[in-house]
């Protein structure tokens, strides 16, 4: 069967269409041909698949073809059976009839002919040719077309249908379409049921020894092609991948060793894409098919169909595993395959994969999570393509060209080296080469890192290569090679030399690779082990011949073609990785990227390549990997002079992990920074150093001040910087944590040279607002270059993963207090001093916690006071509870008392420190001043001073706190008082013209005063009676008077002469003047003066004099008359009842006729009563008799009548003639009278 | 062979890295654990596609590469467990196996009251035991 094969291909090739073929009975084909055909292909078909559900498809193409045709007629019926795909799915039976007994004896019989054949689907296209103007030639087809319908449809089943040649009926093309689809809807199911039972058998087979793959690859092929002719892909696909399956399952069974394929010319092209890439003959090997040559024909088949299928995704997610099964394949066969074929291989597969995919790919026809894994697949490819495109460059001697990124050596030290039986020899006029190879070899500078950073570059090679290749060469033995090696470790491995040995080994090294390459040892390069110059020539020539691809061969050919090459597939992998899930990926191949533009100067473009895988590894803290990105992204910027990214760069160099660089190299990233801020910068930018210079607070609670205090605060750095670094300014914002405000700024004021490590620097603070605040930013100059930092550390060193920034901390470090009472100045004085003498007043100062230290007390008297300076001031500590007066004048009875005197000075004292935190009482001695006289009242009420007139103020300003920044104001009133209010009263006119004067002295303080003494200087018309010196009659001085009590003196004074001439000089007031002492507390009040102070712990206390005004009045008459009220009835006054008042006139003493004016006896009187509550009976006014002599007496009586009730004034009666001076009311009238209601009429109320 | 083992924070930060490779490669190592994040974080962000293993820690082999794989792990907290095997042929079991007494290992690690969240994992009990952990690796897949 499987000669079949060539016939088969050919058969494919051939038809890939369905066929219908046309039995044309009455040669009516030409006629109608043009417009059938027309119809082709089938917009729109209904098949089954192969599990027999309708399946819609479109675009059927089909062709009609005559039985009569030569394709149809010449195959031998083996032919037909086996390549069933290819017959007829229908036949059309064209045929037409004019009349009855033509079709009854000629048509139905050679039709029941055509149609006996049951393996064929068949139907019957009537043509009538009548003209619809002939109704007699239509009616006669119609009834031929009806006996038509009778003799072959079936209820089951129609199978004619009436074609009119001159327009055909508007439902006709439907019929006709719709008979043929179920003509090849049978076929199709019969034929798909054939192959299937076909192909079971033989599957049944498949573990026999009989079991040819050919006979089942044909069979499955078949239907796979025919599901194809039927556009029923899906099912086409399916078959194939059954066929897949069923090859790999067999492939290798039964230990027959069949050959691999890969040997032929081209093979090294991938031809996964390309089914016809060899005819299916030339694969065929035994039973089966070469593996090789075979896969790669299933995959391309299968991908042509998801390419019909619209699904380029799903070739490429089926692509990408193929290849790497396929590379494996390749692996295993590696040792008959030409020299890197596997390599060769998959760089042109891949590409061709990404072609064919990215080509048929439409953006935005799939789901997006399709469209992410189809670029995330694309680049997988790309990538897959890259890193075998590097493996074959690295052979062939550009390995000094490919960047030894952690990326590269991912993929290629953990890429086994190519793997053939024998490694390639140079070929004999190589010699030349190996020379230019070897000078490559040589002239390969180290690539030296920015800031001298030296590392061990990571390894390309996943073993030794001159090892590998030697090995691999039969000639030679192990031991040779480990010889070979001795000499040129260094780059063996690949690493450079310069950095493991020293210069003289290197250039023993040198010499020695000299001496090998000279001409005459090249001869005998069999038996000797290859060097690396040579392995690297021999390898580019094996590459020659093994890649076929002119285009892949240019791009091996010069360095220039390479790098062309590996860009192109770089950006490929990593733009499609960006746009896929996989953004790191894109990221490192950027980095990759990055390096070639170095390389080439393109410092722009690599630096923005660079920032973002740095932005990748930073982001995620991959510290490791960050640290063989960023010195290249420095060493960028600084080409590109872009100061302010370099000094970043540099500062997070700084901030890895200390473990990834080595002192040096991190001494060399400080001075770059220390110097480049201490140029002169452009355009000087913040450099932000959060990730090296970290604060914090210091542990513990916070700093406590109260508000408007300034303090300092204490704040630890750490410092990243390998050495000490200086910081030409530093300052620190502290943030308000419930408000949005910044808080203040704490400024270091000199330059602060921070220790690597742990820092304690101290701020000045100045005052703060009120509330809570945490550490904010830190700031600071390191030279022109001004820095922030705005990380906190925990109190540890920062981290090495510091980049998850901790949350800010939370914790205050400051707490300002809301304004609050810090101090109180009282007096401590409850009652009234003395005016006019040093007094002591007591202002208690007590600190409210809070620190009096420094207090500095401004006092300022106000008018009427001032402060004796000739005394100090005196200090002591107070007890808080009230002081009792027992320990008066001395402050010293408590057991820790301080005590200090305290000297004015402008008008402002300061506090001794004792007195910072404890209650003191300040005593000042004082004056107040008043240059009045006190003045005694004469009424018997002693009649109170005015406080005003004692009240003086003082003002107090005290100033403290750290830098007398708390100011506290207060004015305390102070009052003052004479010791004595003094009134006087007549106590007793003695008949002798003698006054006795009492003069009562009213204590107005709160201490025992002791009068000594006291006189009375008269004023002019008063002369002291008797003898007396104007000394009280009493003798009992000393007189002690309590506190507020009274005492009295009686004077006896008797009128004298006025001197009338001496009115002006004469004292207008009688003055009283008392000696007296004062035993006092001066935490009470008054006490003794400051001066007596020293004198009295002696005990003789300082006299004082006081001197208080008296007015006497000198009386001018004599009383002559003398009126009296005479008593009223005991029954009281009565409203509306008459009442007599009476009044007796008594005649005191002669009337001098020349002071009287009248002459005869008769005295005027009045009655004066208010008329609304007396009615008067009788005169008012008139004249009584009474007689010039002494004694004489006459009564003077009225009638009245009370109005109103209540208390009303009585009548009064006057005598007007008569002054009043000379009228002695003796007794003296009431100055009210009750006046009750009148009584009830009870006479009518009284019962009989 | 297990190359590498390590252990990616929830933030995709590396808490412990550790190779087993003679060669001064680590990096390179780094590199694949690195990138194999993104294979993670596809899994993790389309719950779709990741299907059935939606609610399992095991991830399975997140890289189908012709010379190592690269094995997942997410535990609940978002951590990641990666394995770098340049065996090609691995059972299953054994890398499941192998996590389970990995993560245990992780726990106790992280449980220590000086080890700091969030932060590499310094602890040498833990390095020891995972490399016991690792040199035991596909011996002794029952236990």
């Amino acid at each position: 069967m499987a000669n079949y094969l060539a016939q088969f291909q050919t058969i494919k090739s051939a038809c890939d269409h369905l066929v219908i073929a046309v039995e044309d009975v009455s040669d009516l084909w030409p006629t109608v041909k043009n417009s059938f055909e027309e119809r082709l292909p089938f917009k729109r078909a209904c098949l089954n698949n192969k599990t027999r559900n309708p399946v819609f498809v479109e675009n059927l193409p089909a062709e009609f073809i005559l039985t009569t045709d030569a394709r149809l007629r010449s195959r031998f019926p083996q032919e037909q059976y086996l390549f069933w795909f290819r017959e007829p799915y229908a036949t059309l039976v064209l045929v037409t009839c004019e009349d009855l007994d033509e079709f009854k004896t000629i048509l139905k019989p050679r039709l029941k002919l055509i149609v006996q054949n049951d393996e064929r689907e068949w139907f019957i296209v009537f043509v009538s040719r009548a003209h619809p103007s002939n109704d007699q030639a239509t009616k006669m087809a119609k009834k031929v077309y009806a006996k038509l319908e009778v003799d072959f449809s079936s209820k089951k089943r129609e199978r004619c249908c009436k074609f009119d040649v001159h327009g055909p009926e508007a439902n006709f093309w439907e019929d006709l379409e719709s008979r043929i689809m179920e003509s090849i809807r049978n076929t199709l199911d019969r034929r798909v049921q054939f192959y299937e039972d076909e192909i079971r058998k033989l599957s049944e087979q498949r573990f026999m020894p009989i079991w040819n793959f050919c006979n089942f690859f044909i069979l499955k092929e078949s239907l796979a092609f025919m599901f194809e002719m039927a556009h029923l892909h899906e099912d086409a696909l399916r078959e194939y991948d059954e066929l897949e399956l069923c090859y790999l399952e067999t492939v290798n069974m039964g230990g027959k060793r069949r050959e691999f394929g890969g040997l032929d010319h081209g093979d090294d092209q991938a031809a996964l894409l390309n089914p016809g890439n060899k005819p299916l003959t030339q694969i065929v090997q035994d039973d089966s098919f070469r593996e090789f040559e075979f896969r790669q024909y299933l995959f391309a088949c299968q991908s042509k169909l998801l390419f019909k299928l619209n699904r380029p995704f799903e070739v490429a997610s089926r692509g990408y595993p193929f290849i790497i099964s396929f590379s494996k394949a390749l692996a295993l066969h590696e040792n008959i395959l030409p020299f890197c074929m596997r390599e060769v291989w998959v760089i042109t597969a891949c590409l061709a994969l990404v072609n064919a995919t990215s080509s048929e790919y439409k953006d935005g026809h799939v789901a997006p999570e399709i469209e992410k894994e189809f670029y995330r697949l694309q680049g997988d490819l790309y990538s897959l393509c890259r890193v075998k495109y590097l493996r074959l460059a690295y052979l062939i001697g550009y390995g000094t060209e490919i960047e030894r990124s952690p990326v590269n050596s991912a993929s290629l030290s953990m890429l086994p080296w190519p793997k053939p039986s024998v490694w390639p020899s140079v070929p004999d006029d190589a010699s030349s080469e190996v020379l230019e190879k070897e000078k490559m070899i040589l002239q390969e500078t180290p690539k030296v890192k920015h800031f001298g950073i030296q590392r061990k570059p990571l390894p390309l090679e996943p073993t030794v290569l001159v090892r590998e290749a030697n090995r691999r060469r039969a000639s030679l033995s192990a031991g040779n090679t480990s010889e070979m090696f001795e000499g040129r470790p260094a780059f063996a491995d690949g690493s450079d030399v310069s950095l493991k040995t020293s210069p003289s080994n290197k250039v023993q090294a040198i010499s020695m690779s000299r001496t090998y390459s000279t001409p005459g040892n090249f001869e005998g390069s069999i038996d000797r082990p290859m060097r690396l110059a040579e392995i690297l020539v021999a390898a580019e020539h094996a590459l020659k011949q093994t890649i076929s691809n002119p285009d892949l061969r240019k791009t091996l050919s010069s360095i220039k073609d390479f790098e062309q090459k590996y860009m192109e597939l770089t950006i490929g992998a990593a733009d499609n990785y960006h746009r896929s899930w996989w953004k790191r990926h894109g990221v490192v191949l950027d980095g990759e990227i990055a390096a070639v533009c170095f390389k080439h100067g393109n410092f722009d473009l690599a630096a923005k390549s660079y920032e973002k895988v740095c932005a990748l590894y930073a982001g995620e803290g991959w510290q490791d990997l960050l640290a063989e990105v960023l010195p290249n992204l420095a060493e960028c910027q600084k080409i590109l002079n872009d100061q302010a990214g370099y000094l970043s760069s540099c500062v997070r160099l700084l901030s890895l992990d200390k473990g990834l660089f080595t002192m040096k190299e991190r001494q060399a990233f400080q001075s770059e920074v220390v110097s480049l801020a201490h140029s002169e910068m452009k355009h000087p930018v913040p450099l932000d150093v959060s990730s090296l210079i970290t604060f914090s607070g210091n542990p513990g609670p916070p700093l406590e001040l109260c508000d408007g205090d300034p303090g300092t605060l204490s704040v630890t750095l750490w410092s990243g910087f390998p050495d000490d670094i200086t910081l030409d300014s530093l300052s620190l914002t502290l943030m308000a944590t419930y408000n949005a405000d910044e808080g203040g700024k704490l400024r270091s004021s000199s330059a602060t040279v921070l220790k690597p490590g742990r820092n304690t620097i101290t701020f000045p603070l100045p005052p703060q607002k009120p509330g809570s605040y945490v550490l904010g930013v830190l700031t600071g100059h390191i030279g022109h270059l001004t820095f922030r930092s705005h990380s906190f550390s925990k109190g540890g060193p920062a981290d090495s993963d510091d980049f998850m920034s901790y949350e800010k901390p939370t914790r205050p470090i400051l707490k300002v207090f809301k304004p609050r009472p810090l101090v109180d100045l009282s007096a401590a004085i409850s009652s009234a001093l003395l005016i006019n003498e040093a007094q002591w007043i007591g202002i208690i100062a007590q600190p409210i916690n809070y620190s009096l230290k420094g207090a500095v007390l401004h006092i300022d008297t106000g008018p009427g006071l001032k402060i004796e300076e000739s005394h100090s001031i005196e200090m002591e500590s107070y007890g808080n509870a009230p002081k009792s007066s027992s320990d008066s004048g001395d402050g010293s009875v408590a057991v820790n008392k301080e005590f200090d005197q305290l000297s004015l000075l402008d008008g402002k004292i300061e506090f001794p420190d004792w007195a910072s935190d404890v209650t003191s009482i300040l005593w000042i001695p004082i004056r107040a001043i008043d240059d009045k006289l006190a003045r005694g009242s004469s009424s018997g009420v002693p009649q109170r001073q005015s406080i005003v007139d004692g009240m003086r103020t003082i003002a107090l300003k005290l100033e403290f706190g750290i830098s007398k920044n708390q100011i506290y104001d207060r004015t305390i009133a102070l009052h003052f008082t004479d010791p004595f209010h003094v009134s006087t009263r007549v106590a007793d006119k003695c008949n002798d013209g003698t006054l006795l004067l009492q003069v009562t002295l009213h204590s107005q303080v709160k201490a025992s005063l002791t009068v000594y003494d006291a006189w009375l200087d008269l004023q002019d018309g008063f002369v002291h009676a008797g003898q007396g010196d104007g000394r009280p009659i009493s003798g009992f001085f000393p007189l002690v008077t309590s506190p507020t009590s009274r005492a009295g003196l009686l004077f006896s004074v008797s009128l004298g002469k006025r001197i009338a001439e001496d009115e002006n000089k004469a004292q207008p007031d009688s003055i009283l003047n008392i000696r007296y002492g004062i035993a006092g507390d001066r935490t009470n009040g008054a006490h003794p003066p400051v001066a007596a102070k020293s004198n009295e712990t002696e005990g003789t206390g300082q006299d004082l004099i006081f001197r208080s005004a008296l007015v006497l009045q000198q009386p001018v008459l004599d009383p002559c008359l003398a009126v009296g009220f005479l008593p009223l009835a005991s029954d009281g006054l009565r409203v509306g009842q008459l009442v007599t008042m009476k009044w007796r006139i008594e005649r005191l003493k002669d009337i001098e006729v020349k002071k009287v004016p009248q002459t005869d006896d008769e005295v005027l009187y009045e009655v004066n009563a208010h008329s609304e509550n007396w009615m008067i009976a009788g005169r008012k006014r008139g004249h009584v008799s009474l007689s010039t002599k002494q004694g004489s007496r006459i009564v003077v009586s009225i009638l009245c009548v009370p109005l109103i009730a209540g208390y009303v004034h009585p009548p009064q009666l006057g005598l007007p003639d008569i002054d009043e001076a000379n009228i002695s009311c003796s007794p003296a009238g009431p100055h009210l009278v009750c006046v009750l209601p009148p009584a009830l009429s009870s006479s009518f109320c009284i019962p009989a | 062979m297990i190359v590498c083992v390590a252990v990616v924070g929830h933030q995709n930060n590396p808490l412990y890295i550790q190779s087993f490779t003679d060669a001064d490669d680590a990096l390179k190592l780094h590199h694949i654990v690195h990138c194999s994040l993104d294979v993670v974080d596809e899994r993790v962000n389309n719950p779709k596609r990741s299907g059935p293993t939606l609610n399992e820690t095991f991830l399975g082999l997140l890289y189908p590469t012709e010379n190592y794989k690269v094995y997942g792990y997410l535990t609940n907290t978002k951590v990641k467990f990666i394995l770098v095997t340049t065996d090609l042929d691995v059972r299953d079991v054994d890398v499941r196996n192998f996590f389970k007494r990995f993560h245990a290992a992780y726990a106790d690690a992280v449980s220590n009251p000086f080890h700091m969240p969030g932060k590499k994992i310094t602890s040498r009990t833990f390095a020891e035991r995972v490399s016991t952990i690792v040199k035991s690796f596909g011996f002794s897949s029952a236990g």
